[in-house]
């Protein structure tokens, strides 16, 4: 863990909208927004690949966006608790199940989970500093 | 009363699990058949930015609709089941979601949707503490998407209400919509099989709510927070005197006491059709054949799939 450190770093440093919450059951707390960096073994594969699926609709990376609450891998079993951007999100299912199989083709990850989670909302506090640098390269306003 | 454990889905007793699917049924059917009414008004709003709006309200409470039957994918059901291949008569939305809109009449889009909008804020407020935390997580999602619905209602109402020919339109919106809405703050009736057990007055087995004990149950549970009664009143004293400054009069208001902003809902308030109880209007047959006809034409199994998984 190097998150000790007293002087923050302009480089990677995002500061957290949120601090500790409750997940869809009540058993995860994370910080948000989360990308991973931390993760170690194959909790950090899966973060990997999760990191190279975009957002659908414009040319970001899901983990980038802050669509991605937490990773955990048990016994060969991938847990990814994800949001959406939106509630009538019309790509929902094909996000879930791309994120899904991603994660289960990670060496080491026999099969994956995701449960998605609602709370805290996604909102743009949870894009990281270089997923609003990609955003606005893509000529949003952010 | 101890409060039941609603995070763990697979120990309810059968009385707990009833009380979660009717709420769940009651906040679900609401959205899914208000959304499936306002599309209707797509390519015919009277102008591009108000028809963008309704047709983005109407996709906002399709996924609001989604959110809360996947609560109930805990109880092994699924979206096919729960919308495309429910009985229609064991939907238990209110009457005022499946009323067809006079045709052209922006007004009733307009006043419907201000009308149920209220009552939306008011019952997602009593679910914020729920003893379900899947219901609970869901709530602050919902609201922050809701929050324009409201503002674009009354928006729209203001300006119908300066004109003639608008305020008339209002009115007898009104006249129609009002005791409809009242039906929000009925009570469920459960299940349809369940029901025929507890009331046996009548043999033409019809799923009145009455004798039933799952209202009670869901607020005893936690979970929600108000009754429905407490709504209905707090309902009453928010749009009661806001359409009342439209200078629109609000028929049967339930005001009570004088000069006091006391509300109750009355039975001669409402209509003989509730939808909360399993009895419809005509339109929601029609309503129905029309959501499921594809569905049924093509003879899916899947609503979300297109073609069969290739082998």
């Amino acid at each position: 863990m190097s998150s000790n450190s007293p002087e923050p770093t302009e480089t990677d440093a995002t500061p957290c909208a949120y601090t500790e919450y409750r997940s869809a059951d009540g058993d995860v707390a994370a910080e948000l927004p989360a990308t991973g960096a931390d993760a170690t073994g194959l909790e950090s594969d899966v973060w990997d690949a999760l990191y190279e699926i975009e957002d659908p609709e414009m040319p970001i990376s899901i983990v980038d966006l802050g669509l991605i609450y937490g990773v955990s891998v048990a016994e060969g079993v991938a847990t990814v608790d994800m949001t959406l951007t939106y509630s009538g999100c019309p790509a929902r299912e094909m996000l879930t199940e791309e994120v899904e199989e991603t994660a289960a083709a990670v060496e080491g990850v026999d099969d994956a989970d995701l449960r998605l989670v609602w709370n805290p909302p996604w909102t743009v506090d949870l894009v990281t500093e270089q997923g609003k640098e990609d955003l606005r390269e893509f000529g949003l306003s952010i | 009363m101890t409060t039941p454990d609603f995070s763990d889905p697979e120990n309810l007793t059968a009385r707990e699990r009833q009380a979660l699917e009717c709420l769940i049924k009651r906040l679900a059917d609401d959205e899914f058949v208000l959304a499936e009414r306002y599309t209707e008004w797509q390519v015919r709003a009277p102008t591009l930015e108000s028809d963008l709006a309704l047709a983005n309200n109407a996709q906002d409470e399709l996924g609001h609709a989604r959110l809360w039957y996947d609560v109930l994918g805990d109880h092994g059901y699924t979206e096919r089941e729960l919308v495309y291949e429910r009985d229609p008569a064991e939907f238990r939305h209110s009457t005022i979601v499946e009323l067809p809109f006079e045709e052209g009449d922006w007004a009733d889009a307009v006043l419907r949707s201000y009308l149920c909008d209220v009552a939306e804020e008011l019952r997602l407020e009593a679910l914020e503490a729920s003893s379900s935390p899947k219901i609970a997580n869901r709530v602050a999602k919902i609201q922050q998407e809701e929050s324009y619905h409201r503002e674009h209602a009354q928006n729209w109402l203001e300006r119908l209400a300066e004109g003639e020919e608008g305020h008339e339109r209002l009115q007898a919106a009104l006249d129609r919509l009002f005791p409809h809405a009242l039906t929000i703050f009925e009570p469920c009736a459960p299940p349809h099989g369940e029901n025929a057990n507890k009331t046996n007055e009548t043999s033409d087995d019809e799923p009145r709510a009455t004798g039933s004990d799952v209202e009670a149950d869901i607020v005893d549970f936690g979970l929600r927070t108000a009754t429905l009664e407490e709504l209905g009143e707090e309902w009453l004293a928010i749009v009661v005197p806001y359409l009342e400054s439209l200078d629109l009069d609000v028929p049967e208001s339930g005001q009570t006491g004088d000069g006091e902003f006391e509300f109750e809902v009355t039975q001669e308030m409402l209509p003989d059709e509730r939808g909360r109880d399993g009895i419809h209007t005509d339109a929601w047959v029609d309503l129905y054949d029309d959501f499921t006809h594809t569905y049924r034409e093509l003879g899916r199994s899947e609503p979300t799939k297109i073609m069969e998984t290739p082998e």
